[in-house]
């Protein structure tokens, strides 16, 4: 058996797997102490815990602790070189900048101070910073700055995290952001994964435990402590996942719309694989290089509160409570279904109280305000989605060959979770003029989305032959190799390093490796080849686990 | 976080599929590392710079700008369809005020490609810069001024061709002398057609000049000639090739001062020329440009190697600079006393070399001067292929004589065995071939 538990700002969905067969759901209110809460989602399952081989978490742990800034003080050595000023990215006391300069093909040109960087330690250990994170520029393509300074300070704090090790993708400032928010939050993700053992072990359960990750995948709880930045913005990756996994045509692009009370989280699933930020997510205001999928929050929901501007009815962007016929303050899209006697469950004479106001004020019929109340936020929800769209499809290309054989992003059908989902979904068919499926189970798709998820990851490997030397960040292997080396041997290399460090990269489940990124440039130098500079990504593939799948 | 002052979009297109040769100077590799650069740096996360996808120029796009011998389709691959289509991307983001300036950062290149095209000349096929401005007219008539500075190592033969009938179109060129590197034209001399007199103003340098030498000529010659003639729109051809680490020229230019440059002329549109320093020079000196477009401080941008007292320039270099800016304003402000007068039609007749094809092009050429348009020409054209071709252009807003003189060339050539005769009509969107 496998349990998914997402716990959300509000709810918290858990779910029981076994084989294709939903064996038990709950949903609870979120506590404020997220481990109470994980028990008793698992208690409301009422299963046998001993059955359990697989436990998925997606929390807001370490997203809540970046955007409400509650996380420990952490201190960043960043060595840069030449290049926009960084100190423009600095945003507490505790960065400092430090010499050393790696140039784009990872050669070195000012090697870095060792007593300049003992300097700077003893200065964050004296405040009594325990965690520092250290980014040198252009250290994907040679990592030898980040981890001399690392071998340096390492026994002098209790953790040190390296910007090479969180993603292979260049991009210096998010590079720093990213190593700044995984150094800050890893006290919390720690503490947070003692407690979630001990709590499991309490319960008898002893399956390992993983975490869902923003793009989608999932990895152990031990790799989860050394990269908790990873974790960050999974809950709209759940609900993606739940999608992907309820979803019953994988050949489709379809459009994944996730409509809770307040927003509807938009997505994209192209045959089966969501489409994800091309350079990696924002959040808190940052820009991070976590891998995730990309996803469009736009304020309208069940419970967004509708108003009048002039004869205009406007849905959203703010909720004020719940809909007026649940008792709540404001007439929302679900009075007007209330009206429309969609909403059973809500008081039907307290939304026509909630609605008859505006529209008395246009002068019209109830139930046609109404039915133009649920058309103008499924209008709200079009158009984002159609911007959403057009952004995918605006994505650049570098060849040749990709500019005149585009591949344009078109959905064929619409896909819909979440509370509203299914009383809105006859309106969408109208309003998108495409099928608008909303899945059995819909309600905890969210949980079935961690609960489904494979494990991934990526890995980027640079090879050049004419330097001789082989990097693959992620996995800290700086390699000599052969002037000859093909790209053949260098995916067996990727291959055979992607399986060799499979626990260590939380890798648990057989995962198909596929390939993200591959380029092969010629180095000329003086009009002749002097050697091959190789690019790769690989990656497990993300996707719902085999057994769902296949079943 | 960093906001930029200014709008600034961003067109790159690699072509990592693309080369002339797998040695070629011009070869999938030469954007690399300036792509490593850009996305290291963060750039494309800065506030108010966008990159956008490149498009594809039409063969009428093409034929607005170019008469190709015997045709579009057996002169370009579909590369150059995406760096003219680049090119084109980037205007119409400026023109419809998406954002204020672009820089379209492409490949292959284009200013030695003229109006007359019978095969690769200095790695160009079709110039980009003329695809686009003639779009920009086409699709904004409102733009009646444009000048273009460019900046490339090598004279843009190519544009001075292409725009060397045409009192609109104001091109400045900054290059290395050329007794001292290809093309080996570009002097002072060269001054513009009949009816465009001043309106082609090359400033040969001479080797090992450095930042200091150019932009001396940017603040006293370049600025003060476009506060003259008030551009409704400045394009910057930026080649990179002044760069002191280029491998195929002598110049000492560095990052920084192509930044500066870009500052002090404010561009609406750049666009990538030449520069082969695809490893020391074209990362450093793209992110600069990009940064100075954008208004975002780029004083930190340096080359890692960069040893200034190495590239700084012998006093005497920046005296004979000094002297040779002086004699171009002397004759900038001389312009309006030289006219071409008592006769009706000029004639010119040159040799063309194709380096690149090896193909040579003898023309003969006549333009109609005139006093009341830009006036139109016909181009007698034969190359060493055995294509011997006839080109009339009517310019935009040609005057009704010149439309009835281009006409009558374009019915009666005067002879019979032309491969092909073209017009090309540019008020009214037209490009007739006519085969005899």
């Amino acid at each position: 058996m496998i349990v998914g538990i997402d716990i959300g700002g509000t709810h918290t969905d858990a779910v029981c797997i076994r084989g294709r067969n939903i064996i038990a759901t709950a949903k609870i209110v979120t506590g404020d102490d997220l481990v109470q809460t994980i028990r008793d989602a698992i208690g409301a399952l009422s299963i046998n815990y001993a059955g359990i081989r697989r436990t998925v978490l997606s929390t807001t742990l370490s997203t809540n602790a970046i955007t409400e800034k509650k996380y420990a003080p952490a201190g960043m050595i960043v060595s840069a070189g030449p290049g926009i000023d960084p100190r423009r990215y600095f945003f507490t006391d505790d960065f400092h900048l430090v010499k050393g300069a790696i140039d784009h093909r990872g050669r070195e040109y000012v090697p870095i101070d060792p007593a300049e960087v003992t300097r700077v330690a003893d200065g964050l250990k004296k405040k009594g910073i325990t965690g520092v994170g250290v980014v040198s520029k252009f250290s994907v393509r040679n990592p030898s700055h980040e981890t001399s300074i690392s071998s340096l300070i390492e026994k002098e704090f209790e953790h040190v995290s390296l910007g090479h090790t969180l993603s292979g993708n260049l991009n210096f400032p998010r590079r720093i952001h990213t190593t700044f928010f995984n150094t800050a939050v890893m006290p919390v993700q720690k503490r947070f994964v003692q407690s979630v053992r001990k709590a499991l072990a309490e319960l008898g359960i002893r399956s390992p435990l993983f975490f869902l990750k923003a793009d989608g995948g999932t990895f152990s709880d031990s790799a989860a402590d050394r990269h908790p930045v990873e974790t960050i913005l999974s809950g709209p990756a759940a609900s993606m996942m739940g999608g992907l996994a309820l979803c019953d045509d994988l050949e489709a692009t379809t459009l994944m719309l996730d409509i809770g009370g307040t927003t509807t989280d938009i997505g994209v699933l192209i045959k089966g694989v969501p489409v994800l930020e091309p350079r990696g997510v924002d959040i808190g205001g940052y820009k991070t290089l976590v891998r995730g999928i990309k996803v469009m929050s736009v304020g309208a929901g069940g419970d967004s509160r509708v108003s009048l501007a002039g004869q205009d009815i406007r849905v959203g962007p703010h909720r004020d409570g719940p809909p007026a016929c649940m008792g709540g303050p404001s007439p929302t899209p679900m009075d007007a279904l209330a009206v429309l006697g969609q909403f059973s469950k809500g008081d039907r004479e307290k939304a026509v109280r909630a609605i008859a106001p505006i529209a008395g004020q246009l002068g019209q019929d109830i139930s046609e305000v109404s039915r133009r109340i649920v058309s103008i936020m499924i209008d709200v929800i079009r158009k984002s989605a159609g911007e959403f769209i057009d952004e995918v499809n605006r994505y650049p290309v570098y060849t040749i060959f990709e500019m005149l054989h585009p591949e344009v992003v078109k959905p064929d059908r619409v896909m819909a979770i979440g509370g509203p989902a299914a009383l809105l979904s006859p309106f969408i068919e109208e309003s998108f003029d495409m099928r608008c499926a909303v899945p059995d189970n819909a309600m905890v798709a969210n949980a079935m989305g961690a609960a489904l998820a494979r494990t991934t990851r990526q890995i980027t490997l640079t090879a050049d032959t004419q330097l001789q030397r082989m990097i693959c960040p992620e996995l800290g292997l700086d390699e000599k190799i052969s002037p000859t080396m093909s790209m053949n041997e260098l995916k067996k290399r990727g291959e055979q390093a992607l399986r060799d460090n499979a626990s260590r990269l939380g890798i648990l489940d057989k995962g198909e490796i596929s390939i993200l990124e591959e380029q092969v440039f010629n180095i000329v130098r003086g009009f002749s080849t002097t050697g091959k500079n190789m690019r790769l990504k690989l990656q497990t593939k993300p996707g719902v686990i085999d057994e769902w799948s296949e079943a | 976080m960093i906001t930029a002052k200014k709008k600034t979009g961003l067109i790159f297109f690699p072509a990592y599929d693309w080369e002339i040769s797998p040695s070629h100077p011009e070869r999938q590799e030469r954007l690399l590392y300036t792509q490593d650069q850009v996305m290291e740096e963060g750039v494309l996360d800065i506030e108010g710079i966008t990159e956008f996808k490149a498009g594809l120029a039409t063969e009428k796009d093409i034929c607005r700008a170019h008469f190709c011998v015997p045709d579009v389709e057996s002169r370009i691959t579909p590369s150059h369809n995406v760096s003219a289509g680049g090119c084109i991307e980037a205007a119409r983001l400026v023109m419809e005020g998406v954002v204020d300036n672009a820089f379209a950062l492409v490949r292959p290149p284009g200013h030695h490609a003229m109006r007359v095209v019978h095969g690769a000349r200095g790695f160009c096929n079709i110039n980009i810069e003329a695809v686009m401005i003639e779009w920009i007219r086409k699709n904004y008539p409102h733009i009646k001024k444009i000048a273009v500075v460019d900046t490339d190592c090598h004279h843009g033969d190519g544009t001075q061709d292409v725009y060397w009938h045409d009192p609109n179109v104001l091109y400045i060129s900054l290059h290395q002398d050329g007794r001292t590197l290809y093309p080996g034209s570009g002097f002072p001399e060269e001054f513009g057609g009949p009816n465009a007199l001043g309106r082609n103003l090359n400033v040969p340098l001479p080797p090992r000049t450095s930042d200091e030498g150019m932009l001396y000529v940017m603040e006293h010659f370049v600025m003060p000639v476009l506060g003259e003639f008030k551009p409704d729109l400045i394009i910057n051809s930026a080649g990179q090739d002044n760069h002191y680490s280029d491998p195929i020229t002598n110049m000492s230019f560095t990052a920084g001062g192509y930044a500066r440059l870009n500052e002090m002329l404010s561009p609406h549109i750049c666009v990538l020329e030449g520069g082969y320093s695809i490893e020391a020079a074209l990362p450093y000196v793209n992110t600069g440009i990009i940064l100075a477009l954008a208004g975002v401080d780029y004083s930190y941008i340096r080359e890692p190697d960069l040893n200034p007292a190495r590239i700084k320039e012998d006093p005497r270099i920046i005296d004979y600079i000094k002297r040779l800016t002086d004699t171009l304003l002397d004759l900038w402000n001389s312009r309006d006393n030289y006219e071409v007068k008592g006769e009706e039609i000029v004639r010119r007749s040159r040799n063309i070399f194709y380096d690149t094809d090896g193909i040579s092009e003898n023309q003969q050429e006549s333009v109609r001067v005139c006093k009341n348009c830009s006036g139109t020409y016909k181009i007698d054209s034969s190359a060493s292929t055995g294509y011997h071709i006839l080109a009339v252009h009517i310019p935009w807003g040609a005057c009704p004589r010149c439309r009835e003189q281009g006409l009558a060339w374009f019915e009666k050539p005067g002879r019979n065995n032309y491969s092909a005769v073209y017009l090309q009509d540019m008020d009214n969107d037209e490009y007739t071939v006519k085969i005899p």
